[in-house]
């Protein structure tokens, strides 16, 4: 006791004793909620932790999906290279740059009338499983700054932003939880988050932000060695793994700290341990090994690490996963950031995605999961030859081959960002089959011309699809924060198989 | 009638009665007439929270707003037309007893006179009013530590029983790491064991403090984290930010006062203009997000615990600030007259620069950027503002205790769960010259720090929370890192910060190494909670998660790091047996020897001749033990 006068603590010893055992009797019942809890997998106690905001439910009665996968092509992908064709200049020297709008020709689709552009064979194969977005339309944000855009597309606000907003995924996390408990629920494949000119900008949207590390990505940047993220680091054994949790579980449970078992932290330890322990030790594991895949099936995805990825993500949708992304990975001036040389980089993406996405959509299809599965195809904004930004923008040009006329094959290219309109492809999961939703002008300017989709609306889709309210929403530092922008996006009725 | 809140009878006493506005008609006594007339028939549907037919009555704006009563004209104002009326659509109130004359003619007259209110009356259930400025507070009797009296008086208030001093090992432990981030070394905590001076602890925290490096390297995360600085992240890609690191550490080398710290952060010389010149991004940027709205949000927040986030945009729905206000601290930083935008929409009027609390003095929109920040840095700073005090003592005792007195740190407008030892801590810290290292003394000092932790704490953010102590922390992910580099020499050889010509830590060489603090984070160090420092943060996250939990089993970070430290140990180890390593591991990590039952299961995993396996098999047992990653 110390210091304390006894005459102080005597004074109501009754009482005070009293509300001891009342204090006790409160803990004991709370021992017992959080024991649950932890069975459940939730953790609520923590400091500041979000509330769900009283008068909106996050929930929709139907969702017409379970699972989402975000097939992502980081850097701008330009939609008269891809998915809206549009007239094709062959490559000429001498050939004035004004002309060309597209540098691939049409081909024709599984939907009549509906073409898409060569190299995407397989795709234009499956395009009937699906809706094609043409009006996809990003904001003006002045000068370009791909990571920014991705930002915006990812969690719905333009950074920099008050509170750390939290990725889309991170939000399917949050209010679905996983499908599987034993596989984490927001797995990010393909993009490496360290050593490039826009790593920080990439880390400060793939996160679940103000929710929480809880919800926040699983991430697996190379699909071949996803095997290794889901077992005992290298060189530790089966065995030795099995021993290491045996004595960490015994010796969590002894030493003088015992009272403080109670406490949330340790239970907090002790859940994710076990949590942890089971994705290693469970049959599911597997579904990451996509060495396991039978070499024919194998052979069709493997265009690469973006196709390895995409079989990657078919395996944890089959295993369980609520939301998975497998991007064509974000670099500053590689892949679909196309600065100059912009038609044979493309020609080159075109052989690594199309057999691979096409392959998805046809095993999701195959195995019945294609109705509950919502497959997405989706960038940051498009590109032109001319036009950076949009017509009028004060954005700084940085295409790298500015040239009036082609004088060589680097010249020719949509190497322009433009924001005015772009593509995006929705699959499965409740989206209508064989769909063209909006349309762009013939000639350049490519602007949206009917049924503007803006990324709140595009989001709205996809959340009401996995059966959340577009205007769900956490209360965070006192203050309502929603799952689209100021909830005000709204779900495209149209495309939907059924009216919502 | 039930009875009046308390402030009422102060009005009363006060004989504060508003003046009508018109001269001819008979004066109206607003709190004795008018509002029991109001409670009685109006306020369950049209006060404090319930607004029907979405009219406020809690204010005398807010009635205006609802345009029921137009001041001077009972005739034409609906209050009166309604309580006169008959028709079940429209009557008020519409259920229940209706007015009578007397009260019928109350309101008309007061309607008439111009709606007259009590400007500090709302029927709003007044939340708790923090103070601004600084009151003086009376000790209890006795000649204990002043935090232990004003405690013991709290807790004897509430009917709780005393706190238990903690042990000389868990001391030793809990107050390096939360001086300096480190643990103590075996050889340390044994010559603490027997030393038998009485001022020992006292002693041992003056030791830790002299630390000047290890001190320095704690404590930057802290003020890294507040003041979001960073040695890369975003915004540096187009130059539109700037890191105050080579301020902003020697500052804590040579503890400088709290006070001029932030009077060189709001009146920068170039080195810490870092923190008000914000984080821009390439390209266009919301209204309520460039970098004078930033300025004034993070000026808000980390020296107030005022949320200007919201005022930024528009009135705040969630306490009093207004947009005027957010734009007024904003204009200060401006470099031209700063439009006002409401919801990014420009509005045409202009900020009018002013501080947060004019009592506390004003800013001259007149004057030069330089000359009204130097006045703000004066205000801020000033010898009056006590909320100044208040905020900080409230993250010091959050970060040494696990929540603050008032809690979160950053809404000091909450209830303080005491006021006294708030206000107690605020006088002492400015008396003290804002000293930072004398106020971590003195609360290290007390018998209530060094208490044992409240193993019962239920929700520590309800309204109902009672301190009965310290409350287990979990280690930041600094401190993970340092202590598993330490324990195992395995820290990197040189810093990412850029630094140089730092002196070296003092004490055993084994706490002489590149702090984590120091070098960039990764993807470990972010899993285990290292923010991105995109937003102020001021407290992190308590939750130990699944994906951590599963980096730190497969990573390769975690991974090399102890088959690095295996190797390390086994040469320290090379003369001991399995039974003296466990001993020496125990006391290096959890500072303390393991139980004759710990022992045998630690010496299961190392066998007999222990090789790098087993080695490595112990030690990332024991670091993913929650004993090694909390403070209790």
């Amino acid at each position: 006791m110390g210091d304390f006068p006894a005459t102080r603590i005597s004074t109501d010893w009754i009482t005070i004793m009293k509300n001891h055992i009342e204090r006790m009797k409160r803990l004991t019942a709370r021992r017992q909620f959080l024991g649950e809890m932890a069975a459940a997998g939730v953790a609520t106690l923590g400091l500041g932790e979000p509330m769900v905001l009283a008068n909106e439910s996050p929930l929709l009665p139907k969702a017409t999906a379970d699972c989402c996968i975000l097939l992502w092509m980081g850097g701008g992908m330009a939609a008269p290279e891809t998915f809206d064709p549009k007239h094709y200049e062959p490559f000429e020297i001498g050939l004035k740059a004004d002309k060309i709008v597209s540098t691939f020709p049409a081909i024709p689709t599984a939907v009549d009338g509906v073409q898409i552009t060569a190299g995407l064979e397989n795709i234009a194969s499956v395009l009937n499983r699906g809706t094609l977005v043409r009006s996809h339309r990003m904001p003006d944000l002045g000068s370009i700054l791909h990571s920014r855009h991705q930002f915006h597309w990812h969690t719905g606000y333009v950074p920099p932003q008050t509170v750390a907003a939290p990725h889309i995924g991170a939000w399917m996390a949050r209010f679905l939880g996983p499908r599987n408990p034993a596989i984490p629920p927001f797995i990010n494949i393909g993009q490496r988050l360290e050593g490039h000119g826009e790593s920080e900008e990439l880390k400060a949207f793939t996160t679940a932000g103000f929710l929480g590390a809880e919800y926040g990505p699983f991430n697996i940047p190379f699909p071949e060695e996803a095997a290794n993220s889901v077992q005992p680091a290298k060189g530790v054994t089966p065995q030795r793994f099995e021993s290491r949790m045996a004595r960490w579980r015994e010796l969590a449970k002894s030493g003088p700290l015992g009272e403080k078992m109670s406490d949330f932290h340790r239970e907090s330890v002790v859940r994710s341990m076990e949590n942890a322990h089971r994705l290693l030790s469970s049959r599911d594991r597997d579904a990451f090994d996509i060495h396991k895949e039978p070499k024919e099936i194998y052979d069709i995805y493997n265009t690469g690490r973006f196709g390895q990825g995409c079989l990657l993500a078919r395996r944890l949708a089959e295993a369980g996963a609520r939301y998975i992304e497998v991007t064509t990975e974000y670099v500053p001036f590689l892949h679909w950031d196309t600065h100059e040389n912009g038609h044979t980089t493309v020609e080159n993406l075109k052989k690594q995605i199309d057999r691979p996405i096409a392959q998805l959509i046809l095993d999701l299809e195959k195995r019945g999961m294609l109705d509950r599965t919502l497959v997405v195809l989706a960038t940051e904004f498009s590109r032109d030859m001319m036009i950076e930004g949009v017509p009028g923008s004060a954005a700084r040009d940085q295409s790298r081959a500015k040239s009036d006329v082609m004088l060589e094959m680097k010249h020719y290219g949509l190497h322009r960002h433009f924001t005015g309109s772009c593509s995006a492809l929705l699959f499965g999961g409740g989206i209508k089959a064989g769909y063209v939703h909006g349309a762009t002008a013939p000639e350049r300017p490519l602007l949206v011309t009917k049924d503007p989709v803006s990324i709140s609306d595009m989001h709205a889709t996809i959340f009401t699809a996995m059966g959340i309210s577009p205007k769900a929403g956490l209360d965070i530092e006192k203050r309502p924060f929603y799952v689209t922008e100021d909830a005000k996006g709204r779900a495209v009725e149209k495309m939907f198989q059924r009216s919502l | 009638m039930k009875c009046l809140p308390m402030f009422f009878y102060m009005i009363c006493a006060k004989q504060l009665f508003s003046a009508a506005l018109f001269a001819e008609t008979p004066k109206i006594d607003f709190v004795h007439e008018v509002v029991p007339v109001l409670k009685k028939h109006c306020a369950s549907c049209h006060t404090n929270g319930t607004y029907k037919g979405s009219l406020s009555m809690d204010t005398r704006e807010a009635l205006l707003k609802g345009k029921a009563a137009i001041p001077g004209n009972s005739k034409n104002s609906e209050i009166i037309k309604r309580i006169h009326s008959s028709n079940a659509e429209d009557k008020m109130p519409p259920k229940g007893s209706v007015l009578d004359d007397k009260e019928k003619q109350i309101l008309a007259r007061w309607v008439n006179a111009g709606l007259p209110w009590e400007s500090s009356f709302s029927f709003k259930i007044q939340a708790y009013m923090p103070p601004i400025k600084f009151r003086p507070v009376s000790l209890p009797a006795g000649n204990g530590h002043p935090i232990d009296r004003l405690v013991n008086q709290y807790l004897q208030g509430g009917k709780s029983m005393p706190l238990k001093k903690i042990g000389d090992q868990e001391f030793y432990r809990r107050a390096s790491m939360d001086l300096v981030g480190l643990l103590p070394t075996p050889e340390e905590l044994a010559d603490f064991a027997v030393n038998g001076d009485s001022q020992k602890r006292e002693k041992l925290v003056a030791k830790l403090l002299a630390d000047k490096r290890a001190y320095a390297d704690h404590w930057m995360s802290f003020f890294n984290d507040i003041l979001r600085n960073e040695y890369k992240g975003t915004g540096y890609i187009d130059g539109g930010r700037k890191q105050i690191t080579q301020w902003l550490y020697p500052s804590l080398l040579e503890n400088k006062s709290y006070d001029l710290m932030v009077r060189e952060l709001v009146n920068p010389k170039p080195e810490a203009e870092g923190f008000i010149k914000g984080i821009k991004w390439r390209g266009n940027v919301n209204a309520s997000q460039v970098t004078e709205l930033q300025f004034s949000q993070n000026i808000s927040q980390v020296f107030f615990g005022v949320n200007m986030k919201c005022a930024s945009c528009h009135d705040s729905f969630i306490d009093t600030w207004k947009l005027d206000d957010a734009y007024a601290l904003a204009g200060i930083v401006s470099d031209k007259p700063l439009q006002i935008f409401k919801c990014d929409k420009a509005t045409g009027n202009y900020a009018k620069v002013r501080f947060l609390w004019p009592e506390l003095g004003n800013i001259d929109a007149n004057a030069s950027k330089e000359k009204r920040l130097e006045q703000l840095a004066g205000l801020i700073t000033s010898p009056e503002n006590g909320r100044f005090a208040r905020t900080m003592v409230n993250r010091y005792w959050q970060r040494l205790f696990g929540r603050g007195i008032v809690h979160p740190v950053d809404v000091m407008a909450n209830k303080p769960w005491s006021e006294e030892l708030l206000d107690y801590l605020a006088n002492y810290f400015k008396e003290n010259q804002y000293d930072l290292k004398k106020l971590l003394a003195h609360i290290v000092a007390s018998n209530t720090y060094q208490a044992m932790v409240d193993p019962h704490a239920e929700d520590i953010s309800a309204d109902t929370y009672v301190f009965h102590g310290p409350l287990i922390r979990r280690l930041s992910a600094e401190q993970f890192m340092d202590a598993v580099w330490m324990i195992t020499g395995t820290a990197p050889a040189k810093m990412d910060a850029p630094l140089k010509d730092l002196p070296e830590a003092t004490g055993p060489s084994a706490r002489k190494l590149t702090r984590a603090v120091l070098v960039h984070s990764n993807l470990l160090m972010r899993s285990l909670g290292r923010p991105n420092r995109e937003q102020v943060v001021t407290t992190r996250a308590e939750i130990f998660t699944t994906l951590e939990a599963l980096d730190l089993t497969t990573g390769s970070i975690f991974n090399d790091t102890i088959n690095r430290g295996a190797k390390n140990m086994l040469e320290q180890w090379k003369m001991k047996t399995p039974d003296q390593m466990v001993s020496d591991l125990f006391l290096r990590s959890l500072s303390r020897e393991p139980s004759a039952e710990e022992k045998a299961k630690a010496m299961e995993l190392l066998g007999s001749k222990p090789g790098l396996d087993q080695v490595a098999d112990l030690l990332w047992v024991i670091f993913l033990l929650p004993e090694f990653q909390l403070i209790g």
